[in-house]
């Protein structure tokens, strides 16, 4: 049995899993936000990064890993995963999306030193991320660097701008992942574009590519510990958007819809009684 | 001015290891010395503008100083939101060379021209931008771009434009004042200066002549200071009059209450279509040193 199938170590993180998802549907209730699916989608992404892969808590602040998220609409996500680490105060929470309030529902960097870039628009955090591995490379620092991408903004030319220099630069400290909930702001990736077959898309441009389902722990951490020695990392990670509410996976309109107070109680009590089992 | 940047990018890299140097596939025969000095501090990433500065922007997170050099569309035209959001957003000490002002590279058409670009530049908080008229001017612009603790942008002309500053400036940092005079001031920036400066030799008269390579943030009270006196001010430029060196002199005064009246030379508000080297477009829209001159006379 490999590390990755530890039970105890994913039993743990299926726990702060189920944890995360219930800040970001109190996030969202209070503050009226949109974005919940692709928020709820790469959750168990975030919690095995923050809480198995990335070297952050056990390292000098000039020497921990770094995480950007491209797709930042998902920030209520990853604003719920710091809050678990401590990282960020019930009042920084409290205060996402309100008037006066301190988080706004995209990255800014000035709001926090865990954020390490400010992201918003689809497309950017990836070459950011890449030129954040370039430093570590230059600098010769064993400093790895992580992002995560959504499958809509795979379509950005920017993405492929960076797939096609990042191996060429000899990124082996750089791992993308990339969300695919497979539901977009209006469609879904399979059937606006030429989605299929991504892994393969990623190995044609010199990428480690690899597809796990993104909501299984052990596949993640697997991956996520994969070395390929030379090459940058892609992890396509299939998901379902709105994961773990049942009235709101695979449901393009929560992309934009407003979690009521109704539909919060509804969404909590669904994720206490996993919680408890 | 090019051979300008290049040689100081050599000087700043041998003192400083955090320069960084990206070319956009552009450069051939200007940064062949910095690319075989510093190896491993040059990157041409090729003809992707977006990935070019969002990885230049990761680079100074990271601690890099990062100079990005290409021809003026591709260090801000096509990756605007880039240096928006990634660059000046975060702040970051990233300087833009952009190659190819105005119609530097008639006739090679109206994509090759950046007449708007301080225009969109200036639409970014915390973006100093910079358009030197001469090789001297262009070292200072440099320096003031590695000094600078966030981002730059630096439009320059091309290759072997005559030094027009003598005696040479020791700062870019405030407006220039290249020739004192009286009644009229001329202001200019950028490779207008070569006409504006032959178009004053040509004068019996003697108005006062003033540089601003530093268009953002203006020293405006310096700016302000000099025009006391003077009746009014002509400003010519190499870029469209609407959102150039015209309208950041034209809010300023109206903004002030100074009464002054403005003359604004340089490209109208509309596409090139004419077939013409720069000079040729330059004599077309009325802005070449004779025509300068003219209306120096004429509003004297």
């Amino acid at each position: 049995m490999g590390d990755q199938e530890n039970p105890v170590a994913v039993e743990r993180l299926m726990r702060l899993g189920t944890e995360a998802r219930r800040r970001v549907i109190q996030m969202a209730a209070r503050s009226r936000s949109p974005h919940v699916g692709s928020c709820l989608s790469c959750v168990d992404i975030l919690v095995t990064l923050y809480f198995d892969a990335l070297r952050i808590d056990k390292c000098d602040w000039e020497e921990r890993d770094l995480f950007v998220l491209s797709k930042a609409h998902a920030a209520m996500s990853l604003y719920a995963i710091l809050s678990l680490k401590g990282a960020m105060s019930d009042e920084d929470i409290r205060g996402y999306f309100v008037d006066g309030g301190t988080l706004p529902a995209h990255l800014d960097r000035t709001t926090s030193r865990w954020i390490e870039s400010s992201a918003g628009s689809l497309g950017h955090g990836f070459s950011i991320a890449i030129g954040l591995a370039l430093a570590q490379k230059l600098r010769r620092t064993a400093r790895r660097v992580y992002v995560l991408i959504g499958d809509g903004e795979a379509q950005e030319g920017a993405i492929w701008e960076g797939a096609i220099f990042a191996p060429r630069l000899g990124l082996d400290n750089l791992t993308a992942v990339m969300d695919v909930n497979n539901l977009q702001g209006y469609g879904r990736p399979t059937e606006l574009c030429a989605f299929e077959p991504m892994a393969e898309k990623w190995r044609a441009f010199g990428w480690h590519a690899v597809r796990v389902n993104g909501h299984d722990y052990t596949a993640l951490r697997g991956a996520l510990r994969q070395d390929p020695k030379g090459k940058p990392k892609m992890i396509i990670a299939d998901t379902v958007k709105g994961k773990g509410v049942s009235f709101m996976e695979h449901e393009l309109k929560w992309h934009y819809y407003i979690v009521t107070e109704a539909l919060a109680r509804q969404a909590l009590e669904e994720l206490e009684a996993k919680h408890a089992r | 001015m090019r051979a300008s940047v290049a040689r100081y990018l050599l000087e700043a890299a041998r003192v400083d290891e955090r320069v960084f140097l990206i070319s956009g596939d552009a450069g051939y025969g200007v940064l062949d010395e910095f690319q075989q000095t510093f190896p491993d501090r040059f990157l041409n990433l090729g003809i992707a503008e977006q990935n070019t500065i969002g990885l230049a922007a990761g680079l100074a997170l990271s601690g890099f100083k990062v100079f990005v050099y290409n021809i003026i569309p591709f260090v801000l035209y096509r990756c605007y939101e880039q240096v928006r959001n990634d660059v000046c957003y975060q702040n970051l000490p990233v300087t833009l060379i952009g190659t190819g002002s105005g119609v530097a590279y008639a006739p090679a058409g109206m994509t090759h021209y950046a007449v708007e670009d301080i225009g969109l530049a200036r639409t970014l908080p915390g973006l100093a931008v910079l358009s030197p008229c001469d090789p001297v001017e262009t070292r200072l612009c440099m320096e003031y771009a590695y000094r600078n603790t966030g981002p730059t942008y630096v439009r320059i002309a091309k290759g072997r434009e005559p030094i027009l500053h003598d005696p040479a400036p020791s700062s870019v940092s405030e407006p220039i004042l290249v020739a004192p005079g009286e009644h009229i001031a001329v202001l200019f920036h950028g490779s207008a200066g070569g006409e504006v400066m032959a178009a004053i030799k040509e004068l019996s008269t003697s108005p006062k002549v003033i540089a601003l390579p530093l268009l953002q943030p203006l020293n405006w009270e310096k700016l302000r200071e000099m025009l006391q006196g003077v009746h009014c001010a002509i400003t010519v430029e190499e870029h469209y009059t609407e959102g150039g060196l015209g309208s950041i002199v034209a809010e300023r005064l109206v903004a002030s209450g100074m009464s002054l009246r403005l003359h604004r030379l340089g490209l109208p508000h509309a596409f090139v279509h004419d077939v013409r080297h720069s000079a040729g477009i330059r004599r077309a829209y009325g802005f070449a040193a004779p025509q300068i001159a003219d209306y120096i006379r004429r509003i004297w």
